[in-house]
């Protein structure tokens, strides 16, 4: 289970602090939703460790994440944009997924894999900046599989999508999440995408969440 | 600055979302006709006087070798330059330190820092009495020699100014870097390499092309860092031979084939740099988050950033010991001193204001039109002075007001501040043009939504966003002026002459103190503009809003 218990942080010059706490469990999604500037993007960064909190906790299966690095944490990360290295192909993006020195034809074989299983098995080679939106999700996908993390987190990724993408991106983030176990948060303010993919739900209000 | 930015991507894509500005079209297509027609000018003075100029057969100029040694030491600085450039701003990016920012400043610095007085400086350092010679001798009781004079002090004093201005522009880069892309390779864990190839390269490798013809072009049209250390015959370049022949050899011909020579390859350059992709501007900075490199990393980072800056800050720190601990209080006390520092002040100032207003003219109009043809009929005359080096400019000029039946030390004072006008141009226009086509690509809708008339426009949107723009244009053209030696060298006499002028006269005449004194001050006036003139429109600018 990851846990976060009255994580608290306040930009300069915020008056009152946001104090999250929240729980998500293994194989399940669980949505944060919430108005502009309710605090949805200082959460994920707080998890991911980019931000640090005055106080609180936040632990998976009982481990201190807090004083671990971005680098160290048990997280992966799918953003709105820029998920991937526009100039690298496909397969060199999801080769930063695997651990430093593994031997190149184990990582053509896995990367093989991954691909095989986001369903798209032959772009490979294609440059990133030649993909679809939908493309570039399911490849961060592909990379996710190979870190192998336990957590994944969602910033808006499905928002650029077009309806049927999105629909079938939305259905294959369930399906991972659910083969996996990840413990899946889903940071959005679509509310179709939370009733298609969201087991919980939390919302951001006056700072703080709040189960819808 | 890029040559790539004359054919940037219009504002057109947002089509009739630009508000229909026929005045600002008119008097920017007018101003960039006239500049070129000045520039035929000049260039049909120096091939008339080429063809008139009658063949003495005596001439000593050896075209060859000075365009042999000019390019190999122009391509030396460029590509030790650009790998100290980009060094140092990966070693800027990445650490955090008290006095950041002012170290940052310092290396901004580098494109305004007079090219004389980093050559004074080296040779206070580096020279056969310098500092290193003093304390190899006192130590070893040996002398280094005199690596100041030569090849490699006229690479070492590019390098200096060339490659902290190319880490400045590569720092700009890497600032720039999207906050997701770091977020999303910190969490994968990269190592420092990898963080190198896979996202520092790229966001630096589509500058190098432009950065490099700008570097290049700099140090082959450099004039008095050659002049002080080059040392001879040996390691003169075309610039150089080009005064010479003028000044000394009265070899008008010789000085016309050599120009000729240099407009000719410097046009080559750029042409081909105006070849590559266009080099997006980086506006502001992503909000990147904290991502220190292993410990191995790091310490290199450090000890990079302690050579450079100490490359950088030593020949500057001994050009201020020198200079206001010797003759200051002795130069002073000279009506002379007084009369070359009001000449440069007033040129620098007059020049800096006639380059900002042709600039802002030239990139209202350029973004005003959504015409890439008509865009780049306003960007390349500007442009096109970089082709025409200021010795080269200061002779056409001279030929012309020569042929029109003009005394030349007449004209002097008004052909010298249009000469550091021109040249401070290109500079100008690449600080102003950019900003004011993303206003407009970014507010074009507004302005015309709300029916703004082109002055308001210009008043409420457009001087408010560029206020520090502005003054950066303008502290880039004074200091130009304030350093400049090449214009001023062909025309300058006893009664006029400007600080560079009378410095050099110092060091010819052995008054090591005088030009010392001066290059301080020279130093200082430019530390000051460059400080002072952003921060004060940035002020302005804010009081607009």
């Amino acid at each position: 289970m990851l846990r976060a218990e009255d994580l608290t942080f306040a930009h300069p010059r915020q008056v009152a602090p946001y104090v999250f706490s929240m729980e998500a469990a293994p194989g399940i999604v669980t949505a944060v939703s919430g108005a502009s500037g309710a605090g949805k993007s200082t959460f994920l960064d707080l998890l991911a460790g980019f931000l640090t909190p005055s106080s609180g906790r936040l632990t998976l299966d009982g481990q201190d994440l807090l004083p671990l690095p971005p680098e160290e944490r048990p997280i992966s990360l799918l953003l709105q944009s820029e998920s991937l290295f526009e100039h690298l192909s496909a397969s060199r993006n999801i080769a930063l997924g695997l651990p430093a020195g593994t031997p190149r034809h184990e990582a053509a074989e896995r990367i093989a894999r991954a691909l095989t299983e986001v369903g798209l098995e032959d772009i490979g080679p294609q440059r990133a900046a030649t993909l679809s939106g939908g493309q570039k999700q399911r490849v961060a996908l592909a990379r996710t599989l190979l870190r192998n993390r336990p957590v994944l987190l969602l910033d808006e990724p499905f928002s650029a999508l077009d309806d049927e993408t999105r629909q079938s991106t939305r259905l294959l983030v369930r399906n991972l999440t659910e083969r996996h176990g990840w413990h899946t948060i889903l940071v959005s303010h679509h509310q179709d995408d939370i009733n298609a993919l969201a087991s919980r739900h939390y919302r951001i209000v006056d700072n703080r969440f709040v189960l819808a | 600055m890029s040559f790539s930015t004359i054919g940037a991507p219009s504002p057109s894509r947002v089509g009739s979302a630009l508000p229909p500005r026929p005045i600002r079209i008119i008097i920017g297509t007018a101003l960039a006709l006239a500049i070129a027609g000045l520039i035929a000018a000049v260039l049909l003075a120096i091939l008339s006087a080429a063809s008139n100029e009658a063949d003495s057969g005596f001439s000593r100029i050896d075209i060859p070798h000075l365009l042999r040694m000019t390019a190999i030491q122009a391509g030396l600085t460029t590509g030790l330059s650009l790998a100290v450039g980009m060094a140092l701003a990966w070693c800027l990016n990445r650490l955090r330190f008290p006095g950041r920012d002012l170290v940052v400043g310092l290396f901004a610095s580098a494109i305004v820092t007079p090219g004389m007085v980093v050559a004074f400086g080296l040779l206070s350092i580096w020279g056969r009495n310098g500092w290193i010679n003093q304390v190899s001798e006192a130590l070893f009781g040996t002398s280094i020699g005199n690596p100041a004079f030569g090849l490699s002090g006229i690479l070492f004093a590019h390098v200096i100014l060339d490659g902290a201005f190319a880490a400045r522009i590569l720092l700009a880069r890497l600032d720039a870097i999207p906050a997701n892309r770091l977020k999303i390779g910190q969490s994968l864990a990269l190592a420092a390499w990898q963080r190198f190839s896979v996202i520092d390269w790229p966001a630096m490798r589509g500058t190098l092309p432009g950065l490099g013809a700008i570097i290049f072009l700099l140090a082959f049209t450099s004039f008095p860092i050659v002049l002080m250390l080059g040392g001879g015959p040996a390691n003169q370049t075309l610039e150089v031979a080009i005064y010479a022949a003028v000044r000394q050899d009265f070899d008008l011909r010789g000085a016309v084939l050599l120009a000729l020579t240099q407009i000719g390859v410097c046009s080559v350059v750029i042409f081909a740099a105006s070849a590559f992709a266009p080099v997006p501007t980086a506006l502001g900075h992503s909000s990147a988050p904290q991502w220190r490199d292993g410990a191995g990393a790091r310490a290199l980072q450090y000890a990079v950033l302690a050579v450079s800056t100490l490359g950088f800050v030593l020949p500057l720190l001994s050009v201020l010991l020198d200079g206001l601990s010797a003759g200051m209080a002795e130069l002073l006390s000279r009506p002379a001193f007084w009369r070359a520092a009001a000449t440069s002040l007033v040129i620098g100032g007059v020049s800096a204001v006639s380059a900002v207003t042709l600039a802002l003219l030239l990139c209202l109009a350029r973004a005003a039109s959504a015409n890439s043809a008509m865009r780049t009929l306003l960007g390349v005359p500007a442009f096109a002075y970089l082709a025409v080096p200021a010795v080269v400019l200061s002779l056409g000029f001279f030929l012309l007001v020569r042929s029109l039946g003009v005394n030349p030390g007449v004209a002097a004072r008004y052909v010298v501040i249009l000469g550091n006008t021109l040249l401070s141009l290109p500079f100008a226009v690449a600080t102003l043009g950019p900003p004011l086509d993303a206003i407009m690509r970014t507010r074009g809708k507004l302005v015309r939504a709300l029916g703004l008339s082109g002055w308001r426009q210009f008043r409420l949107v457009e001087y408010p966003l560029l206020g520090r723009d502005l003054g950066v244009a303008l502290a880039l053209a004074f200091c130009f002026s304030l350093g400049d030696l090449g214009v001023i060298a062909l025309f300058g006499t006893q009664d006029f002459e400007t600080l560079p002028l009378m410095m050099f006269r110092a060091l010819g005449a052995y008054r090591s103190n005088d030009a010392a004194a001066i290059a301080a001050l020279l130093l200082i006036g430019t530390i000051i503009a460059f400080t002072a003139l952003p921060r004060l429109f940035e002020r302005l600018a804010h009081v607009a809003r």
